[in-house]
């Protein structure tokens, strides 16, 4: 009996090799497949479809690439998670942060030589094109988008507090002004921080340094200084005490992150707050907000030399375990996805097409990838698409281009950030918390990080 | 420990065969070998690669420095020396104990209170019963979600309007350095009361009541009754009870995670927490090595607390 | 449960006197009405605000119904935040992880309590040495393994395997299983094995469908331990599709408005709370089976 059996299990076992043998003899087909970071998970289904007519789209010109669409967010742990198990779609986003460790540590395919195949890689704009490149010059990332941080504002409380919606704050002054007038007429928190422990608390304060002229950082690589304890840091955490204790216009809540405090200010919630300049379309696709409370202003800048915006962005890389066939073919995605409606009238239309049938948002302020007279020709192609506000975000469209942007800290910056979190948190929660200390403590800390590496 | 020598009395093996042949692989599968394998299989193989293998490895971890882009090195104590010289691990070990405290005051006593009430019940127990353990069947992540809905720091927020009435509050609840922490301790008491409850009536049943009769031809009160009689049977679940609680209580990461992340300003920042931030906290990629010995220095001192409790608890738990 | 056994605490000559009948009574009523308040109040707050529209939620959370009622809040969990789907995703993990359990632990506890192999004690002492190390010392190590598995070259990232098989590692389980073998009477097996029944034949005629009280045991520990697993879903499986309603909740918690993300809530919280009420017994007597284990 036994040795019945075991002979059927040999010929079985041979007889499914030679069929699993046939079958990859038989694929050898042309067609190259990748997968590629779509949209963030939630996402409405409308914004889904565009996705996938702008997919179609594409395959019908490259008859033989196939696009598989993921849902993709980047977060800090999950990212960490799929790079570790090279689980990333081939093409995938990275924040300007982060992009030139990745690429020093090989974690990013080197695109080099097909970025440098594409007519337009010459027109970068320069500073955006290093967030990409490595720290042996390599490209291993082409740029998405570029932001500038901005002041977010209500229109409707502001008009309900008797301020001039068209007229946003244009002092830090006249911030805490607006925001008390908020809170005393309408009961809602005048302006609101991120103060959560997830590295946006650090981020926004760094915001605020620079707009006073701090820095956060001195120097590059790993022997950079920490300097988060500056006179500027002082004085923008002093702004927050104030604003908390003693005007008490910022609300009851000092949790929130990036997209908890997008639905609070769509839900009508919040009077003003600072984030990216493009977080409308986050806005419109997560929060449904109603378009006619939408404010944009460009940050209140201190008359100081060094004061500045700062700056940052995504880009798109490509995994670094691929074939040369699924490499190209991830190139000519970015390609066309990415750069193209930035460059070609015609792409650019059948863009702006698309994400208006889908009621997806066409026009949202971002910055210039390539140069300014780019920047303009290719707003000049959509606006007959613009479907957001766009009257309503001239404030920070007038301001923006005089002001000096900035990069964020370069060394460690998600560690820089969280070492300065909890000081954040210390000053929204506690009256008498004790700013100095703190800040040398965080300091140490994030020169630490710096030192090391990390 | 008892339960070893007891294992070890109940159950004889099955009688070994009965010629003592030569042991070939042969006569060993024949036996009775292979088939004890083969049953054995699924244990070892699941227990070997998920649970032994990542216990040494963890070891070996925590003396190494592992980045998964390049093989890993040796660097000796340098993680222990980095994790005690954080300035975060004080205020993680301060916050674990004071969570660990503040679940051992409310969650101990009152179940204990509530079971000894319900066991005296006389008609319909098991409304009791299962009103107390309604809460421990609701996924955690659902009551730590509903909780936080209830603790907003607003004067709408849930809490603070049902304070309202009684003209007290607002109070800020999670958005307070002081206030975070008991928060927590309050939701996780709500989730994990109940368990503890039916725990306790389980063992109560156990009590013997011609103890009780004793006592009370002795002339003993009520309360008597419970402190002499009650309280002493109950010692083994008692002591049991405590040790699991603070053991678990010492690894808490769901509640700081969800409701505050660690703030406000690592007022609620745990050890797991900590373990948390170390591997998977940045996103280039972890210090599994810090984590790893955090990870050991906790599980260390699980280890020594357990054997100094069962030493000080011997002499109170056996009769 | 309910009138199972006598009160013995109170005699019923103490229960006559009219200080303990009103004392002890008044303190059970008191008991009662806090149960009902603070264990049953939270989640009708839950059902009640679930079909109320977010504005009266945040607004007054406390009122009844101020502008009528929202069902549409349960209709959009279902549909735009699509609970069902990640309902399903915890289904299916509970299931893979409550059979891994079920046969590491029921094979286990079989040949280390019957077959006994010479090297049994071994094992079990390593059982029980696995007993008593706490989670935390497995969760980087296993991690790592999930996401670089040292023989095989492909990650279980992302991988239901990844969840189901480190859930069959439960020392707890199989010790369960061992004792409660251990106390069936030998003569049973003696007169199988007079039988000529094999080990294989033992197993599946005579000691499985024994083993009926303590593998339910084990199916409920195992099923309540999945429905409440979070911090090891949450690290293993980073496609959104996949997650368990646990992990995915607190995500989308700030895509969604409040009265719908209540509503989902509320649907998580009904298969837990309706298999609770339906199997009341198994779910006490087993929490009460840890606590009669004595130190």
């Amino acid at each position: 009996m036994k040795s019945i059996r075991l002979a059927t299990a040999v010929v079985a076992a041979g007889l499914l090799a030679v069929c699993a043998t046939a079958a990859a003899v038989g694929s050898t087909k042309k067609a190259v497949t990748i997968s590629v970071a779509s949209l963030i998970p939630g996402s409405t289904p409308a914004a889904i479809q565009q996705f996938n007519e702008q997919v179609a789209e594409f395959e019908r010109a490259h008859p033989s690439i196939k696009v598989k669409p993921v849902e993709y967010q980047w977060t800090g742990p999950t990212f960490a998670a799929k790079l570790a198990a090279g689980t990333l779609p081939t093409v995938f986003e990275v924040p300007f942060t982060d992009a030139r460790t990745l690429g020093d540590n090989g974690q990013l395919a080197d695109l080099t030589a097909g970025a440098k195949a594409l007519p337009y890689v010459s027109k970068y704009n320069k500073a955006v094109l290093a967030e990409g490149t490595d720290s042996k010059g390599r490209i291993v990332a082409l740029p998405k988008g570029a932001y500038a941080q901005a002041l977010h504002y209500n229109r409707k409380l502001f008009a309900q507090a008797g301020l001039n919606p068209n007229k946003p704050p244009r002092t830090w002054a006249q911030v805490e002004a607006d925001a008390l007038a908020i809170t005393q007429k309408t009961g809602k928190p005048g302006y609101v921080e991120m103060a959560k422990d997830d590295n946006t608390a650090g981020w926004i304060l760094t915001t605020l340094v620079y707009t006073l002229g701090g820095r956060m950082e001195q120097g590059i690589g790993t022997r950079a200084k920490a300097t988060v304890d500056n006179k500027q840091t002082i004085s923008a955490l002093n702004l927050l005490h104030h604003m908390r204790w003693v005007d008490n216009s910022m609300g009851a809540n000092f949790d929130y992150g990036w997209s908890d405090i997008n639905q609070a200010f769509a839900a009508g919630n919040i009077g003003m707050y600072i984030s990216g300049s493009d977080v409308y379309t986050n806005l419109v696709q997560a929060s449904k907000i109603d378009p006619s409370i939408y404010g944009l202003a460009a940050l209140p800048l201190a008359k100081n030399k060094k004061a500045g915006v700062l700056g940052g962005g995504t880009l798109v890389a490509v995994k670094p375990t691929v074939s040369a066939a699924e490499k190209a073919a991830a190139l000519k995605w970015i390609d066309f996805f990415y750069e193209e409606p930035l460059i070609s009238k015609a792409q650019a239309v059948r863009n702006a097409k698309t994400l208006v049938a889908n009621k997806q948002p066409v026009g949202v302020p971002a910055l210039p990838l390539f140069n300014k007279k780019q920047y303009d020709l290719a707003n000049s192609w959509i606006k007959p698409y613009i479907n957001v506000p766009i009257a309503q975000m001239k404030p920070f469209l007038t301001d923006i281009f005089a002001q000096p942007l900035i990069p964020e800290p370069e060394a460690s910056t998600q560690s820089v950030y969280h070492a300065l979190d909890a000081v954040v948190e210390a000053v929204l929660t506690n009256r008498n918390a004790d700013i100095q200390g703190m800040l040398k403590q965080a300091n140490s800390v994030a020169q630490q990080a710096i030192s090391s590496g990390s | 420990m008892d339960a070893i020598s007891d294992i070890e009395v109940k159950g004889a093996a099955l009688p070994a065969p009965r010629h003592r042949v030569r042991r070939t692989p042969l006569s060993w599968a024949r036996g009775g070998g292979l088939s004890a394998l083969v049953f054995m299989a699924p244990m070892l193989i699941v227990f070997g690669a998920f649970s032994w293998y990542p216990i040494v490895r963890t070891v070996v971890m925590s003396l190494q420095h592992t980045n998964l882009v390049q093989a890993p090195t040796w660097v000796g104590l340098d993680n222990f020396s980095a994790v005690i010289h954080d300035p975060q691990t004080p205020i993680a070990v301060k916050n674990t104990a004071y969570f660990a405290l503040l679940a051992l005051v409310f969650g101990y006593p009152i179940p204990l209170a509530a079971a000894v009430l319900m066991s005296e019940v006389r008609r319909a127990r098991g409304w009791f019963s299962a009103l107390a353990y309604l809460p421990v069947v609701i996924p955690p992540v659902v009551a730590v979600l509903l909780w936080k809905v209830f603790y907003d720091g607003s004067s709408v927020g849930v809490f603070n309007t049902i304070l309202g009435w009684v003209h007290l509050g607002p109070y800020p609840w999670l958005q307070s350095q002081q206030w975070a922490m008991p928060s927590l301790v309050l939701e996780s008491t709500w989730a994990n009361a109940g368990g503890t409850v039916i725990i306790y009536l389980a063992a109560l049943t156990g009590v013997n009541a011609e103890l009780y009769e004793a006592a009370s031809v002795d002339g003993a009160g009520l309360w008597q009754k419970v402190w002499r009689v009650t309280l002493p049977q109950l010692r083994g679940v008692l002591l049991v009870t405590m040790i699991l609680q603070i053991i678990g209580t010492a690894q808490v990461f769901l509640e700081p995670f969800l409701f505050t992340s660690g703030g406000p300003a690592n007022a609620t920042l745990t050890v797991m927490l900590q373990i948390y931030d170390y591997a998977f906290g940045n996103s280039l990629g972890g210090d599994y090595g810090r984590a790893t010995a955090l990870s050991l220095m906790l599980a260390g001192f699980l280890a020594v607390f357990s054997l100094v409790y069962l030493r000080a608890t011997r002499s109170w738990s056996t009769e | 449960m309910s009138g199972e056994r006598p009160a013995q605490l109170i005699s019923p000559a103490e229960w006559r006197r009219p200080g303990v009948r009103f004392g002890v009574g008044g303190a059970q009523l008191l008991l009662l009405v806090a149960l009902v308040v603070i264990g049953l109040g939270p989640l009708l707050w839950l059902a009640k605000s679930a079909i109320t529209p977010t504005n009266d939620t945040i607004t007054h959370p406390m009122a009844l119904f101020p502008h009528g009622v929202a069902w549409g809040n349960l209709r959009d969990a279902w549909v735009n935040v699509d609970v069902g789907r990640y309902f399903w995703n915890t289904v299916v993990l509970a299931l893979g992880s409550w059979a891994v359990q079920l046969l590491v632990a029921a094979t286990g506890g079989y040949a280390l309590s019957v077959l006994r192999p010479r090297y049994a004690r071994l094992v079990t002492g390593l059982l029980l040495t696995t007993l008593f190390v706490p989670a935390v010392v497995l969760l980087v190590p296993l991690y790592i393994e999930i996401v670089r598995p040292p023989l095989i070259h492909h990650s279980f990232i992302d991988s239901y395997w990844a969840v189901w098989l480190p859930a069959g590692a439960s020392a707890f389980n199989v010790i369960l299983v061992k004792r409660f073998f251990d106390n069936l009477p030998r003569e049973i097996f003696e007169a199988a094995r007079i039988d000529g029944a094999g080990p294989f034949v033992l197993f599946t005629k005579i000691v499985l469908p024994l083993s009926k009280p303590v593998l339910g045991v084990v199916s409920v520990f195992a099923v309540l331990a999945s429905w409440k697993d979070f911090l090891w879903p949450l690290l293993v499986l980073t496609n959104p599709n996949e997650q368990p309603i646990s992990v995915r909740l607190p995500t989308i918690q700030s895509q969604t408005e409040l009265g719908v993300f209540l509503a989902a809530m509320c649907i998580a919280c009904l298969v837990p709370v309706a298999g609770f009420l339906v199997f009341q017994r198994f779910f006490l007597r087993g929490s009460g089976l840890g606590g009669a284990i004595k130190g």
